[in-house]
């Protein structure tokens, strides 16, 4: 088995490497993870005919300049970035080879937020808990499956079978304006009438403060009473929580399990993929779920 | 006991608001019962709520609902296990970093800051902020202490904090805003190569004062892996 290496030239904005996450630790304080526009990333995947739980390389905002050691085959799935392979456009949703010595050139994210890359070989990086997905705050563990410094290397071995390319057809949503449906959450009814008709009947907009963690909300909305700090009680991404400012905050995979803030709506899980392609000044409409209307 | 629906594939169990090792039993009783259902895709049992992820191709929310309000927790109880841990901790003030400051306000000397903290069992109500932190309670009216208005940047893995009327430790190196009383060298945090956590929801902790010198002991001891890890529980 030959080796493949990467070479991070330049890191991007915020590269990590994930999968679809740890679900099941939750009791135990740890966060779900996994690529945010998780249909995106096992899109990625598919292309090169890997599992979809295979990890991929989630790209933010700017992308990175990578060297390739060694030839291998990629593909890259999600936000659209102008991309070049040694000077050259490259195309999204098909497989690309890419030989020995090239340089693939990220520039910043045209359309969308996040772009995922698939590599057709063996990745060897650590797992902690069932998945490579880092934690995405102080602790040591998995850091070295976030892309932090410039030069860093990512190590591949040549994947032994013989995989099967896929065509794939339905790609996620790029707007800056979407329309996300939500079922109500547990304490819904703590927002006044007038804070329920502002969630539902305007444009939200993102604000800078968004990461992996969550999206806070640039609109302000009024609770029944002024009494909105409870006692700390499970947290699910998808969750729109309600600041002690009033700001709704839109909880991602990478989000902790408690809190104490009122847990407004929860975004329906099918949907939860197109908010992670939200950027900073987007905007985001909120409707109730078919399935809970009554 | 009440049931509310969290978005379209989970639900969340209220009992009575309110912080009672009572209550938080009941939590574990019910999530202990749960557990091994095909349905349930994950759990996060807290203070005094259980929020349940399932799988609605599996059960559907009412099915869920009318199967939760069946059990009899009553009858459970003898099923709860209950672990005893001893946490040695210095409370050294290069390890209590606030420790002065906390004399200041809440009136009392350090000593008896560190006698209150470290004479009374307190129960693991929940795990969470990090994973593997032990939110822990309650601790007495005398030491009830404010989160620091600035929380710090970096407080070093084993810290033990304090805010409002609970305590906990950081599970490793993270940003935070507990008034820091003193410092335990037990890894919470991965502390066996197959236990990933120290804690669970339920455990009984004790704090037993240690010097500076024992610290260094029983640190050197986790680094060379001679630590008998045995000795921190009954």
């Amino acid at each position: 088995m030959a080796d493949i290496t990467l070479e991070f030239i330049k890191t991007g904005l915020y590269t990590s490497i994930q999968d679809l996450g740890r679900a099941g630790h939750e009791a135990s304080g740890v966060p779900k993870s996994g690529a945010l526009d998780s249909r995106s990333a096992r899109l990625a995947n598919k292309v090169l005919g890997l599992e979809k739980d295979y990890p991929v390389l989630e790209i933010t905002l700017a992308g990175p300049e990578i060297l390739f050691h060694q030839a291998v085959d990629i593909a890259l799935t999600g936000a659209k970035f102008p991309v070049t392979l040694n000077g050259k456009d490259v195309k999204r949703y098909q497989k690309i080879k890419v030989p020995a010595n090239s340089i693939l050139k990220f520039g910043y994210a045209k359309r969308g937020c996040r772009a995922y890359m698939a590599v057709a070989a063996e990745w060897k990086i650590e797992k902690w808990l069932g998945s490579v997905s880092p934690l995405g705050f102080g602790s040591h563990k998995l850091k070295e499956n976030i892309i932090n410094q410039n030069g860093q290397l990512v190590h591949f071995s040549t994947y032994n079978e013989s995989l099967e390319a896929q065509e794939v057809k339905k790609r996620i949503n790029l707007n800056p304006i979407k329309r996300v449906r939500v079922a109500p959450g547990s304490e819904f009814d703590m927002l006044s009438k007038e804070g329920v008709a502002s969630f539902f009947g305007k444009a939200h907009s993102i604000t800078q403060e968004a990461s992996r963690m969550g999206y806070k909300l640039a609109t302000e909305l009024k609770l029944e009473s002024n009494q909105n700090e409870m006692i700390s009680s499970g947290i699910l991404p998808g969750t729109i929580q309600l600041s002690s400012a009033g700001n709704p905050i839109i909880l991602l995979a990478d989000a902790q399990t408690v809190g104490g803030y009122p847990r407004i709506a929860r975004i329906i899980d099918q949907d939860l993929d197109s908010i992670a392609q939200l950027k900073p000044g987007d905007k985001v409409w909120f409707s109730l779920a078919d399935t809970v209307r009554k | 006991m009440r049931i509310t629906a969290y978005g379209e594939d989970a639900l969340l169990v209220n009992f009575v608001q309110a912080i009672e090792p009572e209550l938080n039993d009941k939590v574990n009783l019910l999530a202990n019962k749960l557990r091994n259902e095909d349905y349930i895709t994950s759990m996060i049992p807290a203070y005094c709520s259980l929020t349940i992820s399932y799988d609605p191709n599996k059960i559907s929310f009412n099915d869920l609902k009318n199967t939760i309000e069946a059990i009899d927790l009553a009858q459970e109880k003898e099923q709860l296990e209950k672990r005893q841990l001893t946490i040695p901790v210095c409370y050294d003030d290069k390890f209590g970093i606030d420790l002065s400051a906390l004399e200041d306000q809440l009136s009392i000397t350090k000593d008896e800051i560190i006698n209150c903290h470290s004479s009374t069992a307190y129960r693991v109500y929940m795990l969470g902020f990090l994973p593997g932190f032990p939110y822990m309670g309650i601790t007495d009216e005398k030491i009830e202490a404010k989160r620091r208005d600035n929380p710090r940047k970096k407080i070093e893995a084993g810290s033990v904090g304090l805010a409002g009327r609970q305590t906990g430790i950081y599970p490793f190196d993270s940003p935070g805003g507990w008034q820091i009383i003193g410092r335990t060298p037990i890894q919470l945090f991965e502390p066996q190569e197959k236990i990933p956590f120290l804690f669970q929801a339920g455990d009984l902790v004790n704090f037993k004062r240690i010097s500076s010198d024992e610290f260094s002991e029983i640190a050197a001891h986790i680094k060379e892996q001679t630590f008998n890890w045995k000795q921190i529980y009954g």
